[in-house]
């Protein structure tokens, strides 16, 4: 008995060993990014690397004087706001008809851009918007982007509208509501908190999102994402302010997914998997 | 008259679903589909370094066989893929394993596992970038100071690819272990009580019950990843932009470089509905095995 309460004991260090191995391992890239940035620029390249030092925040104050980050990040906020308001705008009407209907193939076809390559898309965008003479425009950088997050409305809502009850609807049929009444007054209301985290993750991945922005922005459209590029190119050896830059470009989608963490994973697999 | 009445509100009720989706479908149409279209168009067009552009028939196509940066990137592409999943399903299982025997896992540790994929692959690049670097780098400072020899990581042609994957496997090993973790909790009860009583070791439990119950969640997270792996861009492009030389340029990067470097839209197009076809293609093989793993 006393043996089999030690191997339990055991097992359960074992286990917690192995927790916090990989706890190490998955937050310690990111709190050396976060130091770094605080640190004196001196510091930041010394070798062997320092733990202790004196914060400071001139590596912020360097990022906003020699480069216009405060404009990049408004150029992002522009499109990434724009871009899920258009998802939303376009995706809810969308799921809430396929659900409805089961007539699936408009929710597989934007499907496609989860799967295909974006230069695939960015080649022929290119093309066209550069005819009509919309390249670096804040409207072609919407449009691109409402790509990536038009499936994550879809994707994330169709299983919410799937679970409501046929009857909810057919009761509000009875009472000659039209079906997008019922859409407005009924159904959205009930998922609710869908739209809240298929807002956010489309958020998250518009903000994240790089390669259509490096060909579609120009010099005063360009979105922080794009100008991370420029920043490793010009300061290759000016470490603080490159970390710095990068810790104020993952703060908004790390803060909006902590929001969401519990729903998140189902919402990611697109329906693939119900978590 | 109740009939016609019932065919009206059904018509109504059709053209109301049509209303609906309207926005979505012709977005999709424009933003999507045509551009697909004319992206195979493209791929049978030749563009001259003055930016004219003629007929090809197939040219492009033949072009792709006798191209060795082509084959080059093909096997870069594959590599990476088989190295990043493969590192991905193992420490993605033993994730979930460890999460799942922890019981309680309060709401800031879960954030704190979501960080990584969470945040974009860029700043990924950006803070890698740092801490790897060959003269400077923490990394190397760590493997010294266990007696180990200090890699060139992203500068090595050797190494590049190895160090992506790595890089790429933090970020999403624990999207996997998550993904996983849902398939486990999901698991009925019943079936480890039968094997405890069976008085089976937990490595048998594992090996016979657990492991094989679990396959079709892991064939999904292999989906999930796969479409992201053979298409991958982002890490890349920040560090290395596909070298050093072209050690890590793989067929999206190449497919890149060749639309908006060189502008020569017809090979890119040829390139990029070539790689298309292999994303699809994975994604079709994978789906037949989870039919074929599923229980």
């Amino acid at each position: 008995m006393n043996d089999a309460a030690n191997t339990d004991r055991w097992i359960r260090w074992l286990n917690t060993m192995q927790l916090v191995l990989a706890g190490v391992l998955i937050m310690a890239p990111t709190v050396w990014m976060v130091l770094s940035s605080f640190k004196p620029s001196f510091e930041v390249t010394a070798y062997p690397p320092t733990l202790s030092f004196s914060p400071t925040l001139e590596n912020y104050v360097e990022l906003t004087r020699t480069t216009p980050f405060l404009s990049y990040a408004l150029n992002s906020l522009i499109v990434t706001v724009g871009s899920t308001t258009l998802g939303l705008v376009f995706g809810i009407p969308a799921a809430f008809a396929v659900s409805w209907t089961r007539i699936t193939w408009p929710a597989i076809l934007t499907l496609a851009a989860r799967m295909a390559p974006g230069t695939l898309f960015l080649l022929p965008w290119y093309v066209m918007f550069r005819q009509i003479g919309m390249i670096g425009s804040y409207t072609a950088l919407i449009l691109s982007h409402a790509v990536i997050t038009l499936p994550i409305v879809i994707w994330v809502l169709l299983p919410s509208f799937d679970g409501i009850p046929r009857s909810v609807f057919e009761a509000a049929q009875v009472d000659g509501c039209s079906v997008t009444r019922i859409l407005w007054r009924i159904a959205l209301p009930l998922v609710a908190s869908g739209v809240a985290v298929s807002a956010i993750l489309a958020f998250v991945f518009s903000w994240n999102y790089f390669l259509f922005a490096l060909v579609l922005s120009n010099g005063d459209t360009k979105t922080l994402i794009a100008a991370a590029f420029n920043f490793i190119g010009e300061g290759s050896t000016q470490w603080g302010a490159l970390m710095a830059a990068a810790t104020l470009i993952a703060l908004p989608p790390l803060v909006l997914a902590a929001l969401v963490q519990r729903w998140l994973v189902s919402g990611l697999t697109l329906g693939a998997v119900k978590g | 008259m109740s009939a016609t009445a019932a065919t009206s509100t059904q018509d109504r009720q059709k053209l109301e679903m049509v209303a609906l989706s309207a926005p979505a479908v012709v977005f999709t149409v424009a933003m999507i589909a045509f551009p697909v279209v004319y992206t195979i168009w493209l791929g049978f067009q030749t563009f001259s370094s003055t930016g004219k552009q003629s007929f090809a028939g197939l040219a492009n196509y033949s072009k792709l066989i006798s191209d060795y940066e082509f084959w080059h990137g093909l096997w870069i592409t594959i590599a990476l893929f088989v190295l990043s999943l493969v590192l991905q399903l193992v420490f993605g299982v033993w994730l979930a394993l460890v999460l799942f025997h922890a019981k309680r896992l309060p709401g800031i540790v879960r954030s704190l596992f979501i960080s990584p994929f969470m945040m974009p692959p860029v700043v990924a690049g950006m803070m890698w970038l740092v801490i790897l670097d060959p003269s400077l780098g923490a990394a190397n400072y760590i493997l010294q100071s266990f007696g180990l020899p200090p890699s060139d990581w992203l500068a090595s042609p050797t190494w590049v690819i190895p160090t992506v994957a790595l890089i790429d496997s933090w970020q999403w090993t624990p999207y996997v272990a998550l993904i996983v973790l849902g398939g486990l909790q999901s698991l009925p009860p019943s079936v480890y009580e039968a094997a405890q009583i069976d008085g089976a070791s937990p490595f048998k439990t594992f090996q016979r019950i657990t492991l094989p119950l679990l396959l079709p969640t892991i064939v999904t997270a292999a989906i999930l990843r796969s479409v992201d792996l053979l298409r991958f861009f982002d890490i890349i492009y920040i560090t290395t932009q596909g070298g050093p030389g072209n050690a890590s340029n793989t067929l999206n990067i190449y497919g890149f470089r060749v639309g908006f470097e060189f502008f020569n839209f017809g090979y890119a197009s040829a390139l990029m509905l070539t790689l298309t076809a292999i994303v699809f293609g994975a994604v079709l093989a994978f789906n037949r095995l989870r039919g074929a793993v599923a229980w």
